[in-house]
């Protein structure tokens, strides 16, 4: 019983296997490749484009519009990080069922929270921004809120998987002490995740600029929105000076997750 | 003196393997009682039952006049038994300070054991603790970072805190050395008679089995052995208890 469920699950991976071999093959016989792939202009517009990467404009007056840029970007990177961090923890603790005793009321309430975190994720950034746009209007809040959903869905799926692997042994002991399931957490489970939930959130906070870069069509400004602007005026060397200042934000972003992440495994 | 566990005839099943078959004994307050016996004898399925991590399938356990059973609520149980098993018990991520001080968590509210991870209350429990195991230094320090025998101390420490009328203690120097093992055991025996506590260990060592603990309850295939103290426990005796042909 047992090894015929075995072989059938290697079959369905064989089977599943073979059908994304044939569509990804598919997929190549429907690109239409002839010479509109790439259109005539084209080339010589990215030869421009790989010019100016060498001869950023570094004027002081697109420096500080840069600057401002990134500030923005940032401010509402963090402010959806920070939305999401406050949904995350509350679900992914809600889904992980550490706060709840008894298998059953377990199987009852890890399943409706993670289908609520599930629910969160499956949707992008790009299509709650769409909706929340077309609900409140061109809006700072609109970004917030298209960043905070879905990457509160990611983040609290990946806090409350954390919490359900932390090893049992230590958490069994605090409750022999006396310690109630919110005490065990405060004890327990939170230090115990502490250090690898901080460092996944500060790789998502560097996803998070990322997507605010591009949300600026949404009307929040940022990196994106001169990017764009640049780019419509065929300023490429401006567009080059934008794109260093988002890598700059990135790198200054994984240093500060190194810092911290040093600073909790010491 | 007053009996403080009476153990009444249980039982316990895992699926087909019979783990404890209709055990029976008391133990008076203030005794110090070895569990010894090949592995998989049933000390840590005892223990646990003891210890209330999991009910008998029949019988009875009886502490202080009250069933185990009825023993529900966690703190009040708290406050009765203790245990303590490997060092994989302490929270490694927290400072040694929170660690010994979960000890009070059964006497604390949610906020003050909230406050106390970011002012740590109830100090004085810590420190006096810390420095009756000898690590009165490391306060402050990552608690993974102590050795194994350092943390099995912050284990005694936290127990220290918490007081409990019985301390049921698995295999509590299995991980370490020899010289260490001896330190420890040495520790958790002279605090459990000093506090007047019941104290129930599991061993792997008959040697420090008769050296520090007055009674000897020994178990084979889930039934009890012998059950002597443990100046009349004979070299025979200790023989047949691990001697692999014999079936009692
Ligand atoms: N969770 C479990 N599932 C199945 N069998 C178990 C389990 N725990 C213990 N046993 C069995 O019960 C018996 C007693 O185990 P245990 O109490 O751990 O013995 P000891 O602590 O003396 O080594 C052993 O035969 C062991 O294999
Ligand atoms: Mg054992």
């Amino acid at each position: 019983m047992e090894r015929n469920w075995m072989s059938f699950e290697l079959h369905k991976r064989k089977i599943l296997s073979l059908i994304l071999g044939l569509a990804f093959a598919a997929s190549l016989f429907s690109v239409e490749w002839n010479s509109e792939l790439i259109h005539n202009g084209g080339l010589t517009t990215a030869k421009q484009i790989g010019l100016a990467f060498f001869t950023p404009d570094l004027s002081g007056e697109i420096l500080i519009l840069a600057l401002e840029s990134s500030w923005t970007t940032l401010s509402y990177a963090a402010a959806g990080m920070s939305l999401a961090l406050i949904i995350a923890f509350f679900f992914g603790v809600a889904a992980s069922g550490v706060m709840v005793s008894g298998e059953k009321n377990k199987r009852l309430i890890k399943p409706f929270f993670r289908s609520q975190l599930g629910f969160m994720r499956a949707i992008h950034e790009l299509v709650w921004a769409w909706l929340f746009v077309a609900s409140i209007g061109l809006s700072p809040f609109a970004a917030i809120f298209a960043l905070a959903i879905p990457y509160g869905g990611i983040l609290g799926r990946i806090f409350a998987d954390m919490l359900e692997d932390v090893p049992q042994e230590p958490i069994r002991a605090l409750e022999a002490a006396g310690a109630s399931k919110l005490q065990a957490l405060w004890y327990g489970y939170l230090p115990m995740v502490r250090a690898s939930i901080t460092s996944y959130a500060m790789y998502r906070f560097e996803c998070a600029v990322r997507s605010s870069a591009i949300m600026s069509f949404v009307g929040i400004g940022g990196l994106g929105y001169q990017i764009q602007l640049s780019l419509d005026d065929l300023h490429y060397d401006e567009v080059w000076t934008f794109v260093f200042f988002l890598i700059i934000l990135v790198i200054l972003i994984d240093a500060w997750s190194n810092q911290l992440r040093k600073r909790l495994i010491q | 003196m007053a009996e403080i566990i009476n153990v009444n005839r249980i039982s316990k099943n895992y699926e087909r393997k019979i783990a404890l078959s209709s055990l029976s004994f008391t133990v008076e307050k203030g005794e110090l009682v070895a569990l010894i016996g090949p592995s998989g004898a049933g000390k840590t399925t005892l223990l646990n039952m003891l210890g209330a991590i999991f009910p008998p399938d029949q019988g009875e356990i009886v502490i202080s006049g009250k069933q185990i059973a009825e023993m529900t609520d966690q703190k009040k149980r708290a406050k009765k038994i203790g245990m303590i098993r490997q060092q994989f018990d302490l929270v490694g991520e927290l400072p040694v300070i929170h660690n010994v001080l979960a000890g009070r968590l059964s006497d604390w509210g949610v906020m003050k054991s909230l406050v106390s991870l970011l002012i740590p209350q109830d100090k004085d429990y810590a420190t006096a603790a810390l420095d009756r195991v000898g690590l009165k230094d490391k306060l402050y320090e990552r608690t993974s970072k102590l050795s194994g025998g350092e943390q099995q101390r912050v284990a005694l420490a936290r127990l220290l805190v918490q007081s409990p009328e019985i301390v049921l203690a698995d295999e509590p120097v299995a991980s370490l050395d020899p010289a260490r093992a001896e330190d420890v055991l040495e520790l958790l025996v002279n605090i459990a008679s000093e506090e007047k506590q019941t104290l129930i260990a599991s061993l792997h060592s008959v040697e420090y089995a008769r050296k520090y603990f007055d009674r000897l309850i020994a178990l084979k295939n889930g039934e009890l052995f012998f059950d002597l103290p443990s100046s009349s426990v004979s070299d025979d005796h200790i023989k047949r208890l691990y001697s692999l042909k014999e079936h009692s």
